[in-house]
């Protein structure tokens, strides 16, 4: 008869490391569906079972990476930060903290975009947005009371505020202008569009 | 919480359909020394993961065979 042992286990750092980043890009380049917890355990040379130790099942990874990524970005935006800033300070500095995120985080970013547009997304912003939601929601009232701001729903709001940003940021992923030309965002750029947003959101 | 890792079991087994896991969930369900289960129906070993303080692999194996099901005890 087999006898078993329970060997010890500890928890290695490193090892975890590796599989959230493995897993962050499977799910970028599969997808949520084409993404497996067995290719995942390949691509990251560890055993299915210690997989499976770290994580209860596909579900579970899927949503703790979405949450860690989202504590990540959430800290990156509230970096250099106060709701005590003039809105034209405040919102220059989210669109700093933006562009840095998605210029130097380019896998968590896109992640982030995909995992936040999933079913997970519910849950994944639960967790992870509630510090910033209670910054960002005291830096949009101090800046209607200061009259700085006009008083628009918030998803109006974010949609001017940094649409035109998102907008840049994709033809920089995409490395090219409407003619075809290469296209970088660049300081006149930024300042130019920022200029024009901020017209639009002041009364 | 911070689970223990000490205390999970993973095995790999031919559980594949709902009905399948109604099976098992009775059995897991009501046995007081299995503080959590659950099983990944979307993985192709259809990974069954067991966290508990006392039972040790063979006493879960021997509780998936006897319902007919093949289950072995995944290896690091």
């Amino acid at each position: 008869m087999l006898r078993y042992t329970k060997t010890m286990r500890t928890r290695d750092s490193n090892k975890e490391e590796i599989v959230k980043q493995k897993a962050i890009e499977l799910l970028v380049e599969k997808g949520i569906e084409g993404f497996s917890m067995n290719r995942l355990a390949k691509e990251s040379k560890i055993s299915v079972a210690t997989l499976y130790i770290y994580y209860s099942d596909k579900d579970d990874l899927v949503r703790k990476i979405g949450i860690e990524i989202g504590k990540n970005f959430f800290d990156e935006m509230a970096k250099d930060f106060s709701p005590a800033m003039s809105f034209r300070e405040g919102l220059y500095k989210q669109w700093e903290n933006r562009i840095y995120f998605t210029q130097n985080k380019q896998l968590e970013a896109a992640c982030w975009e995909l995992l936040t547009h999933s079913s997970y997304g519910e849950s994944i912003l639960e967790e992870s947005l509630q510090e910033f939601k209670i910054i960002m929601g005291s830096f949009f009232k101090n800046a209607i009371d200061k009259k700085e701001l006009v008083s628009v729903s918030k998803e109006v709001f974010w949609s001017i505020a940094y649409g035109p940003l998102y907008s840049l940021l994709r033809f920089e992923r995409d490395g090219k202008n409407f003619r075809g030309g290469p296209f970088k965002l660049n300081q006149k750029t930024t300042d130019e569009a920022f200029e024009l947003v901020l017209k639009a959101l002041t009364p | 919480m911070e689970t223990d890792f000490n205390n999970i079991l993973i095995f790999g087994t031919n559980i594949k359909t709902e009905n399948d896991r109604q099976i098992i969930s009775k059995l897991l369900n009501s046995n007081p020394e299995i503080e959590q289960w659950n099983i990944d129906l979307e993985d192709i070993d259809s990974v069954l993961r067991i966290e508990s303080k006392s039972l040790n692999a063979s006493q879960i194996i021997k509780m998936i065979t006897e319902q007919d099901f093949k289950c072995s005890e995944l290896t690091e």
